[in-house]
C-alpha cells in the first residue's frame, strides 16, 4: 500500500537552505554557550574568538570548589554550600508545586462543583498577573513576619522563598497536570470507587500512578524555576546562591573571569542535564513559563 | 436512603482545594490588596511601623505623574518601555512562528535539535543567561560583539555597546536578549498547531503543485489565526511585566541605566534599588501597571472571546 508521505515530494534544496537559515539564527546562541564553558576551562576568556586565548587549564575549577575568586586574593567564597543551597530552593519548590498542584489538578479535572470553570480561567489569569506587583506585598508580609531569632529567622526565609516561588508555578502547573488527568478514563476511578474507595484514595492509590508522566513534567518544571531563579532569591534568603553568587562578583575589581564562566557552567549543568533527558516532556508542554 | 456514590463529597473537595486557595490567599489575593493600599500611604525603606498606618491619599500617584511630565530618566522609562514592548513583540511573534515554519518543513531529527536549543535561554539560570550576553557584549576586547567588529574593521577601539551608543545601543541589547528568550514561546505553540494539522490538506496541496510559500501563506498561516493572537496576546502581557534579565543587564553595566530601564523594573527598583527604596511610589506605578494591563488584556479577551481563546490552544499544547 502506497504510504501517504510517498505523495509529498519535499524539495531537498529548500530543506537545506532552512536548515542553514535556522542554524545562521542560532549562532549567537551556539556560540555564547559554547564559548562559556570551554572559557571555564582556559586560563583566558575565550569569548573573543581568538584561538590563541585557548590555554587549557582546570585551575578554575580547583579555585572555584575552593572558594577562591582569584589566584591570589584572601576572600572565600563557600561555592558547595551555594550549591546545597540552590539545592534546596529548587527541590522544595518541586515539592510544594506538586503536592498543590496534583490536589487541586484532581479536583478540577474529576470533581463537578459550581464555578469550576471560573476557577480555571481565574487561575490562568494569575498565571498572566505581573510579578512586580506582587512582590513588594510578599517581601512587606515577609518583614512582618520574620523572626526575630537570626537562625530561626535563616531557616524562616528559607521557607518563605520557596513557597513563594512555588506559588508563582502553580497556576501553571494546575493548568498542565489537570490536562493529564482529563486523559485517564473514567472506568478506572469508577471501578475503585464502586469497590467503596473514597475519593482521597482513588486519588492516591489509582490516579497518581495513571499521571506519572505529568508529575515528572510539573517537577521538572518547577525543579528549573526554583533552580534558575534570581529575584526572589536576592530578595528573601539570607543566605548566597548560585544566582546570587555570580550576581555578585560581576564587576568586582579582583574577580578572575574565567572562575566566573566555571561558576556559570557549573550552575548551568543541571538544566542542561535535564534538558538531555527530557527533551520530548520539554518541548510538548514547556509553555509555561511567565518570561518574555 | 443511600447517596449517589459518584457525587461530590463537599469535604473531599475542600481537602483537594485546601493548600492552592491557602498559596492564592497569602501569595496573590492579600498582596494585591496590601500593594494597593500601599500606594496610598508614604512607606519607604521598608519602614512597616512608622509608615504602614499613614494614609497620604494619592499623593504617590501625583508625584509619579509629575515624575514622569518633568523628570528626563522618568519619561526615558515610558520611552523604553514602548520601544521594548513593541519591537520584542514583533520579534517574538514574527520570529516564532519563521522558526516554526522553518523547522516544519526540515526533517524532524534536525529540527528536535534546534527546537531543544531554542528552548535552552527560557530553562537556563538567569544568571548564567545574563553572564553569556555579559561577555558578548562586553566593553573590552573580550566581548564576542567587539571582537568581531574589530577584526572586520568596522571599529577601532572596543566600544560599550550598552553605554555609549544611545538610545539604540541599550534598547538593542534588551530587545535581543530578551528576544532569544521569547520567541521560544510561539515557536513551541506554532510548530505544535502545524503538526496538527492533519496531513491530508497539506499533502492535497502539494499533490496541486503548491510551493512551501503558497503552502505556508495560503493554508498554514490563516490556520493559525487563533495560535497567532494567543501567542500575541500573552507575549504582550509578559513582555509588559518581564524584569529579571534587563534587571542584570541594568545592575551589572551592560546597559545603561537611563535607557535600559523599562516599567516593571523602574517598579522593581524603586522598591528594592540601591539607596532611597520608596515603596509608596513603586506601589502605585505597579498599580498603573496592573491597570494598563489589565486594559490591554480585557481589548484582546473582549475581542477574541474569552472561551476560545483559552481553550482552542490549551488542546494542541
Amino acid at each position: 500500500m502506497m504510504q501517504l508521505w510517498d505523495v509529498e515530494v519535499k524539495s531537498r534544496k529548500i530543506e537545506i537552505v532552512l536548515i542553514l537559515a535556522v542554524f545562521l539564527a542560532s549562532l549567537p546562541l551556539i556560540l555564547n554557550y559554547g564559548l562559556l564553558i570551554l572559557s571555564s576551562f582556559s586560563t583566558e576568556m575565550v569569548t573573543n574568538l581568538d584561538p590563541t586565548s585557548f590555554r587549557p587549564t582546570i585551575d578554575n575549577w580547583i579555585l572555584l570548589f575552593e572558594g577562591r575568586l582569584s589566584v591570589t586574593g584572601g576572600v572565600r567564597e563557600d561555592v558547595v554550600r551555594y550549591t546545597i543551597n540552590t539545592a534546596i530552593v529548587a527541590l522544595g519548590v518541586a515539592g510544594v508545586v506538586v503536592l498543590v498542584s496534583v490536589m487541586a489538578g484532581y479536583a478540577m479535572s474529576r470533581m463537578n462543583f459550581k464555578g469550576r470553570s471560573l476557577i480555571m480561567q481565574m487561575i490562568l489569569l494569575l498565571h498572566a498577573f505581573p510579578g512586580v506587583a506582587l512582590i513588594i506585598a510578599v517581601y512587606l508580609i515577609f518583614r512582618a513576619t520574620l523572626p526575630s531569632d537570626i537562625e530561626l529567622a535563616r531557616i524562616y526565609s528559607f521557607a518563605y522563598v520557596i513557597v513563594a516561588r512555588a506559588a508563582l508555578e502553580i497556576p501553571m502547573s494546575i493548568w498542565l497536570i489537570k490536562g493529564f488527568f482529563d486523559r485517564v478514563p473514567w472506568e478506572v476511578e469508577w471501578a475503585a470507587i464502586i469497590d467503596g474507595a473514597s475519593r482521597l484514595r482513588v486519588w492516591r492509590e489509582v490516579m497518581l500512578p495513571m499521571v506519572k508522566p505529568g508529575i515528572a513534567a510539573i517537577a521538572i518544571f518547577a525543579f528549573l524555576a526554583g533552580w534558575e531563579d534570581l529575584i526572589y532569591v536576592r530578595t528573601f534568603l539570607f543566605d548566597r546562591t548560585l544566582a546570587t553568587y555570580i550576581e555578585s562578583n560581576i564587576n568586582v575589581e579582583f574577580a578572575y573571569m574565567p572562575l566566573l564562566a566555571a561558576a556559570g557552567t557549573l550552575y548551568l549543568l543541571p538544566t542542561i542535564l535535564f534538558f538531555i533527558l527530557t527533551q520530548r516532556l520539554l518541548l510538548e508542554t514547556s509553555t509555561g513559563g511567565i518570561k518574555g | 436512603m443511600k447517596k449517589n456514590i459518584f457525587s461530590t463529597n463537599k469535604v473531599q473537595l475542600l481537602i483537594f482545594l485546601l493548600p492552592a486557595f491557602l498559596i492564592v490567599l497569602l501569595f496573590y489575593i492579600i498582596p494585591i490588596i496590601i500593594t494597593v493600599y500601599v500606594s496610598f500611604t508614604p512607606m519607604r525603606n521598608w519602614n512597616i511601623d512608622k509608615y504602614f498606618n499613614v494614609i497620604v491619599g494619592l499623593q504617590n500617584y501625583n508625584r509619579l505623574f509629575s515624575l514622569i511630565t518633568r523628570d528626563p530618566v522618568a519619561r526615558q522609562v515610558v520611552m523604553n518601555t514602548v520601544v521594548f514592548v513593541a519591537i520584542t513583540l514583533a520579534i517574538n511573534v514574527l520570529g516564532g512562528l519563521g522558526l516554526a515554519l522553518a523547522n516544519f518543513f526540515i526533517d524532524e531529527r534536525v529540527s528536535t535539535g534546534f527546537r531543544t536549543l531554542w528552548l535552552l535561554p527560557r530553562m537556563t539560570p538567569i544568571a548564567v543567561y545574563g553572564l553569556l550576553w555579559y561577555y558578548f557584549f562586553h566593553g573590552s576586547s573580550i566581548g564576542m560583539l567587539n571582537s568581531i567588529a574589530m577584526s572586520l574593521g568596522l571599529i577601532k577601539k572596543p566600544i560599550a555597546w550598552g553605554q555609549e551608543v544611545i538610545p539604540w545601543g541599550p534598547w538593542s541589547i534588551i530587545i535581543i536578549v530578551n528576544g532569544f528568550v521569547g520567541v521560544s514561546f510561539g515557536m513551541v505553540i506554532f510548530y505544535s498547531a502545524l503538526k496538527s494539522i492533519p496531513r491530508e490538506l497539506i499533502i492535497a496541496a502539494r499533490v496541486d503543485g503548491a510551493s512551501n510559500w503558497k503552502l505556508t501563506t495560503n493554508i498554514l498561516i490563516p490556520l493559525l489565526r487563533w495560535h497567532l493572537l494567543f501567542v500575541t496576546t500573552w507575549q504582550l502581557l509578559s513582555l509588559l511585566t518581564t524584569y529579571a534579565h534587563t534587571f542584570l543587564l541594568v545592575e551589572w553595566g551592560v546597559v545603561s541605566r537611563t535607557y535600559g530601564q523599562t516599567w516593571a523594573l523602574y517598579v522593581f527598583n524603586t522598591a528594592f534599588g540601591r539607596g532611597e527604596q520608596d515603596q509608596g511610589l513603586a506601589a502605585a506605578a505597579a498599580v498603573i501597571l496592573v491597570i494598563f494591563g489589565a486594559i490591554l488584556g480585557w481589548i484582546t479577551v473582549r475581542a477574541l472571546g474569552f472561551n476560545k481563546m483559552i481553550t482552542k490552544p490549551k488542546g494542541d499544547i
